[in-house]
């Protein structure tokens, strides 16, 4: 018994639990990428030292990746046309675009920004290495594949005080069966600059196989980033997402995630504010029906003193759906007068579906205010039957309370065209014919 | 810092020595160190256990020999050699006693050093204590007047001998052997504990209280419990715990099992205070504890606990909700000071209709110690409108402790409303301030936050038990606070 405090370390940094079975479909998964990729993949270490996670690693309880294992083909490069990228996918929306189709930068399709301050290109013609692995590449396994085997990504630099004026829309497109695709974004922005970015992901209905993005946002002094990342894939893809986002002196990010449609989504996105005065907003909202699955795993780490963090997830899950939360808010020693926020709501339409939970704190300082709320619940009945009697349809009054529900998320994506058309693709993939009058009249 | 008196205070609450660091000497009867099948037949053999006991621990030990030590707690400790533990020591004392005045002097003045003298409790409280001074009941007392209403409350060794036929069907049907690495090693290797039945129909009509105290140098403590109450009863059970001063760190894994059948209500109140080592974090007992109960149709658990003691814990008093219309509650505070470590909280398990789960968790931290709260909320799909409410709050006394929250939460009815709420927080300039205005000094302030803070528990607790928790928790914050 040392009865020194415990070091502070993350859950998967103690001993791994190795689950056999898991770890041989892994590497077999691992030794067809390599076979695929002609030799890329090879060097990664930290893929050696890292346990394939299954259930009992803690931060995949929840999250099941059988389905993972299946085999991969080669990726080919799409044309744009047969791929249905070539037009912007939010109507009205006056943005620079890079699309990938594929895991493959689609340059007829892509509109890049033109600026002194600004360098933006896909990575394949980029002068520069790629960044080296960081916290997120040494301690998950499938962050860990992304940095062997991503080859392709955006690499986004915006200069001292540079205000973007457009939104950058990257466009993720997959298109048709058992196709593995690696993306790393590597974005800079460099002290008082400002942008504002799109992540929008799309599949056709034939889309099958591993989406697996990282993106790493180094936000310096002063600087305000916004990410609106909507996620709307048909098929039956399984979509991996990794944010590492570190926060320097008084910047300003906030990170709206909205899941539309997905066969199976996992959002890991992670928060570090090294300096003072930073503030962090991260919302999301996921409403999966059928059999889709939904993960939702954030980490935001106080390391500064004088910061704020506020976040807000907000699911409702449909048919046999499942979903999960997972969101931690690590507040450390010297890190006083933090003032960090957590909300997570949640609604069961039906018998089948099924949600778990884990709002965490993990507090070191003590002159803070920490929070977190979570709850799981129904449609309100009082409130469906004060709708009901005044000649409102069920179905009308239950998207007024979705509208609610998530409103607030809803409002925060810092893009007004987004907004307006996650509103469109939710009410279509509901069936809410009224969903935009309801908008209109609210 | 606005109160530099407030550092002070808290120097002198790191300085307090524990209180109760005292050793009785009573010559023991101990088996050499080490676990193995021997020494499990040695202990049933002494206690003299029929041989479907002996059967079920060695079983038990079996299972255990494959268990791995979990290491998933938020805790940092150096993992026991259980095979440097001594697994049985009873005071050699044998013969029946018939009245107070037969019980050791020794451990007569120990226990009123404790303040549960046998006969002011008797005369005062009402209490029934029956006092477990290294694993084997010493005294039980006001055993005549319930057994005039059929209750049983014996030791755990009495009960297998005159029992069995419950024993058999109870023991092991809430925390079966291979639960975990704890209860199976206590399975093996139990050596005493107590059991409590209510017939049906019958209200309890005093609180059952049993103390445990770790006495022998380099002993375990390896308690069982077991509390079935029959249909419509009701029973208010109190646990308490205070071991003398050691250097080297001393085990405790107990299992405490309870039943509730149709429509019957067990309280379960337990103020823990184990020797929690010194300012550095030297010695202290190693609290790993699981505690479960079992609801059916219309019966109620209610957990409460005030922890102060232990270098480590590791605890979950938890409900199992069965029956439909079930009610579980589980009401904590958990004070950790100097280089304490508590990873405690509930699991609230929801199978029945209509079932209802309460968790109110208070954790305070001071010095350079750790306290997490860590919970489990499960709705299965057989449990429609399930409710469940959470609260958990931690105060946190110094830049250097720690305070952490895990709840997990698993939905997967869709009637179900479950609800949790945490806040992290230190004692408000501004309230103390107040305070201070009124001419209230700063440990007076202090002392009133923090009783105001942790009332909602503390109300909870049977008022013999009420003083003796307040006594405590000024103990362990003592200087600063209470």
């Amino acid at each position: 018994m040392t009865g020194m405090a415990k070091p502070i370390v993350m859950d998967l940094e103690r001993k791994p639990n190795i689950h056999l079975a898991t770890q041989a479909k892994g590497e077999a998964l691992r030794a067809a990428l390599v076979a695929l990729r002609s030799g890329t993949g090879l060097a990664a270490e930290y893929l050696d030292a890292l346990p394939v996670p299954h259930r009992r690693v803690e931060r995949w309880k929840h999250t099941p990746v059988a389905g993972f294992w299946s085999t991969y083909e080669a990726p080919q490069v799409q044309t744009v046309l047969a791929a249905g990228c070539e037009a912007c996918p939010v109507p009205g929306l006056h943005a620079y675009r890079m699309v990938f189709v594929n895991g493959t930068f689609d340059p007829a399709a892509s509109d890049l920004p033109v600026h002194n301050g600004v360098q933006c290109a896909p990575i394949s013609m980029s002068d520069s290495p790629p960044r080296e692995a960081g916290d997120l590449e040494a301690t998950e396994w499938f962050a860990a594949l992304n940095q062997a085997f991503a080859i392709e990504g955006m690499r986004l630099h915006i200069k001292k005080g540079v205000v973007l004026d457009r939104p950058l829309l990257v466009h993720h497109h997959t298109h048709g069966p058992n196709s593995a695709n690696f993306l790393r974004h590597e974005i800079t922005v460099e002290a008082n600059a400002q942008v504002q970015l799109i992540h929008w992901s799309t599949a056709d209905s034939q889309a099958s196989g591993m989406v697996n993005i990282m993106t790493h946002i180094e936000a310096a002094t002063g600087s305000h980033v916004a990410l609106d990342k909507v996620q709307d894939e048909a098929g039956k893809l399984h979509h991996l997402a990794f944010e590492q986002i570190n926060q320097a002196q008084s910047t300003q990010v906030r990170v709206h995630t909205g899941t539309i449609q997905g066969q199976w989504v996992r959002n890991d996105l992670n928060f570090r504010l090294d300096g003072e005065g930073c503030d962090s907003v991260l919302n999301g909202f996921f409403l999966p029906s059928g059999n889709e699955f939904v993960d939702n795993h954030t980490t935001v780490d106080h390391c500064a003193a004088n910061c704020t963090s506020s976040e807000q997830y907000q699911g409702i899950l449909y048919g046999s759906s499942s979903g999960v939360f997972n969101g931690k808010v690590f507040v450390r020693p010297n890190a006083q007068q933090t003032n960090a926020y957590q909300q997570n709501g949640n609604i069961l339409v039906t018998d089948k579906s099924k949600i778990n939970a884990k709002p965490e704190l993990e507090i070191y300082a003590d002159d803070v205010k920490c929070s977190h709320g979570c709850t799981i619940g129904q449609f309100d009945e009082e409130a469906l039957f004060y709708a009901r009697s005044r000649g409102i349809s069920e179905a009308e009054a239950k998207a007024m309370l979705v509208n609610a529900f998530i409103g607030d998320v809803l409002d925060g994506f810092a893009v007004p065209e987004v907004r307006m058309e996650l509103e469109h693709r939710l009410a279509t993939k509901h069936g809410w014919d009224t969903w935009n009058d309801t908008l209109e009249a609210g | 810092m606005a109160y530099d008196g407030k550092d002070k205070v808290l120097e002198e609450v790191t300085g307090k020595s524990y209180e109760f660091g005292f050793t009785t000497d009573i010559e023991s009867d101990k088996a050499p160190p080490g676990l193995n099948e021997g020494i499990i037949r040695l202990i049933s053999s002494k206690k003299e256990e029929p041989q479907w006991m002996l059967d079920w621990r060695l079983e038990a030990f079996a299972v255990w020999q494959k268990m791995e030590e979990p290491d998933w707690p938020h805790l940092q400790y150096k993992k026991p050699d259980y095979q440097a533990i001594c697994y049985y020591a009873a005071p050699k004392q044998k013969k029946q006693l018939g009245s107070m005045d037969d019980v050791d002097p020794e451990m007569r003045k120990t226990m009123e050093k404790l303040g549960i003298s046998l006969e002011e409790q008797k005369r005062l409280s009402g209490v029934a204590v029956d006092f477990v001074m290294d694993s084997v009941s010493v005294a039980t007392s006001f055993k005549k007047k319930l057994g005039e209403l059929g209750i049983i409350f014996c030791s755990m060794s009495e009960a297998v001998k005159e029992h069995p036929k419950l024993i058999r069907k109870y023991l092991g049907s809430v925390v079966p052997t291979k639960d975990n690495f704890f209860s199976a090693l206590n399975a093996a290797v139990f050596t005493d504990g107590s059991f409590c039945y209510i017939p049906k129909g019958v209200r309890c009509p005093m609180e059952l209280s049993t103390y445990f105290r770790i006495n022998e140098s380099g002993t375990g403590q390896f308690e069982r419990t077991l509390v079935v109450a029959d249909e419509s009863s009701y029973v208010s059970y109190l646990e308490g715990c205070t071991a003398p001063q050691r250097d080297e760190n001393q085990l405790h894994a107990a299992v405490v099992e309870l039943v509730a059948l149709d429509e019957a209500e067990i309280k379960y109140s337990t103020v823990q205070n184990w020797y929690p080592g010194d300012a550095e974090g030297k010695g202290g007992v190693f609290n790993f504890v699981t505690k479960r109960g079992i609801c059916h149709r219309r019966s109620k658990i209610s957990w409460t606990q005030v922890e102060t003691g232990s270098a480590v814990t590791w605890k979950y008093p938890s409900c199992i909700l069965k029956g439909d219309h079930s009610v579980g509650e589980f009401y904590s505070v958990a004070v950790t000071n100097n280089a304490q470590q508590a990873d405690t909280g509930t699991k609230m398990i929801h199978l029945g209709k209509n079932t209802h789960s309460t968790i109110i968790s208070k954790g305070i931290s001071a010095g350079k110690s750790h306290n997490s709260y860590r919970g489990l909320v499960q709705i299965m799909p057989s449990a429609d409108n399930a409710r469940n409410f959470s609260q958990c709050d931690s105060l946190l006394m110094t830049d250097t402790s720690g305070a952490h929250t895990f709840p997990y939460i698993e939905v997967k009815n869709p009637t179900a409303k479950v609800e949790h709420e945490a806040t992290t927080s230190k004692i408000g300039e501004d309230q103390i301030f107040y305070c201070l205005q009124r001419g209230i000094d700063e440990e007076q302030a202090i002392s009133l936050i923090v009783n105001g803070y942790a009332k909602e528990v503390l109300n909870q607790l049977p008022m013999e038990f009420a003083v003796e928790a307040q006594k405590l928790l000024s103990i362990s914050l003592e200087g600063s606070v209470g």
